[in-house]
């Protein structure tokens, strides 16, 4: 039980191709403990979600057009945290969220399928809407340009996964996917991922608002820029969007929705088979350039 | 860690057993979920999570079968595309029992088992701290910008006016 860290170091040697190790840890849990059998940790999430579905989405009016929205799974993935670091809450320890973990790589899976289902479904219209919709997913790489900020603030491993992508629910099953659940690379993206459900919205409120009134560019654009993250930042993008251009309310709500599908659709094969690589690239090279002490104890070495 | 030094331990029916039973208990708590936050009907959510589950149970086996280094992700996501491509046989039915099941739905299952999950190494979480904030804006802002930008370009290439 005291290795919990250890294991899951990627193999650095081969070129961008991590050896999926933790994967017969993973698989170990899963053949050997009967993780089914452990009704306090089913039970637990069973009692969390119905918490969570019962408060439903709560949306805080902050000003006219900006409200922060919390959602479901903001309760669920605090309240089981919460569950575990709780002491009151004897039931869920070290071994069940060891469980958990296992568990969850098996369900990345039922996420991945529901989204590829919604993309054989579109695929028709990704081909329709024009290459404009599609290229804007390859703008979405941007985001490495901050991997060497995340660098000079003292991430490690952490930066891979903080800056490879905009870090939505799919960028995060992509991530831990490879790394593994204790690693650097997917603790970054949980923390992204966590950050901006929390302040992702109400942020990029501000950000459209801002770059409506400065930035010169097409209002399809701006339209297909809404459609970045998730459902609830991309409505409140689209609000400033459609105040902005008066007369094309349809085109902007087609584009933005689009571009949404894609974000979570087409997005995740570009973060597989471009963003990641191209991050652990720039993370070889960059990182023993600029790279400073890690924020994060080393604890083993 | 006992549990994990002897190594090539094959998937066995076991194993398949209890992926299985691992996935049933997902697709109920999923559908309960699903009923209190979309009020989709149980019976045809229950439906659409067996597909899901399906299709995950084929994606994860044929990684473990198959002599690629390729992650069960692309084999999940290619079984699903094709299901659902329409004209294929199969996407009616699946389209039908797979809509009644809300993405969001999923994710809040998935992100309590993260949650519990990650209270085992909230220690290291918390070292990241303010910093991945700032990171977290500058992610976003990128790519906003990212998206807008080659957007606009392409869209003056390809001469869609600007109304």
């Amino acid at each position: 039980m005291l290795c919990g860290e250890c294991v899951l170091i990627p193999n650095k040697d081969n070129d961008g191709q991590v050896e999926h190790i933790y994967r017969e840890k993973t698989d170990k849990r899963i053949l050997r403990k009967n993780p089914w059998r452990d009704y306090r940790l089913h039970g637990t999430v069973l009692i969390l979600v119905i918490i969570a579905e019962l408060i439903g989405t709560q949306k805080i009016p902050l000003t006219g057009d900006v409200a922060i929205t919390i959602m479901p799974l903001i309760y669920t993935i605090v309240l089981g945290l919460v569950f575990y670091l709780a002491k009151p809450i004897t039931w869920i320890q070290r071994k069940q969220a060891r469980i958990a973990e296992g568990a969850m790589m098996l369900f990345i899976g039922v996420l991945i399928a529901k989204l590829a289902v919604s993309s054989g479904q579109s695929i028709s219209l990704i081909f329709d809407m024009g290459p404009a919709l599609i290229l804007q997913e390859l703008g979405h790489l941007a985001t490495i340009l901050i991997l060497p900020v995340a660098l000079l603030l003292g991430f490690k491993e952490e930066a891979i996964g903080m800056t490879n992508s905009i870090g939505r629910e799919p960028n995060v099953a992509v991530v831990v996917d490879k790394y593994g659940f204790n690693s650097p690379e997917s603790r970054g993206v949980f923390a992204i991922f966590i950050i901006g459900t929390v302040i992702g919205t109400i942020f990029i409120s501000f950000l459209v608002t801002f770059s409506l009134s400065f930035l010169p560019l097409h209002p399809y654009a701006f339209a297909m820029a809404s459609g970045v993250g998730s459902a609830s930042m991309n409505a409140a993008a689209i609000g400033p969007t459609l105040a902005a251009f008066p007369g094309l309310e349809s085109q902007i709500e087609a584009f933005a929705g689009f571009s949404n599908l894609l974000s979570f659709c087409v997005g995740i094969y570009i973060v597989i088979f471009v963003a990641l690589p191209l991050t652990e690239r720039m993370y070889k090279w960059l990182e023993p350039k600029i790279g400073k002490d890690s924020v994060v104890k080393k604890e083993d070495e | 860690m006992p549990d994990l030094i002897d190594g090539s331990e094959n998937v066995s029916v076991h194993g398949i057993f209890n992926w299985i039973l691992l996935l049933a208990i997902f697709s109920v708590i999923t559908v309960i979920g699903n009923y209190l936050g979309y009020k989709h009907p149980i019976s045809d959510s229950l439906v659409g999570m067996g597909i899901l589950s399906l299709i995950t149970l084929i994606g994860v086996w044929l990684e473990r079968e198959l002599p690629f280094n390729v992650s069960s992700i692309l084999y999940i996501s290619i079984i699903g595309i094709i299901v659902a491509f329409p004209g294929m046989p199969t996407s009616k039915i699946v389209l039908y029992y797979v809509s009644k099941i809300e993405l969001l739905s999923i994710v809040t299952v998935f992100l309590a088992y993260v949650g519990i999950g990650m209270g085992k190494s909230w220690d290291e979480f918390k070292a990241l701290g303010w910093k991945a904030i700032v990171v977290t804006v500058l992610v976003i802002a990128a790519t906003y910008y990212g998206a807008a930008i080659v957007a606009h370009i392409v869209l003056v290439l390809s001469g869609v006016p600007a109304v």
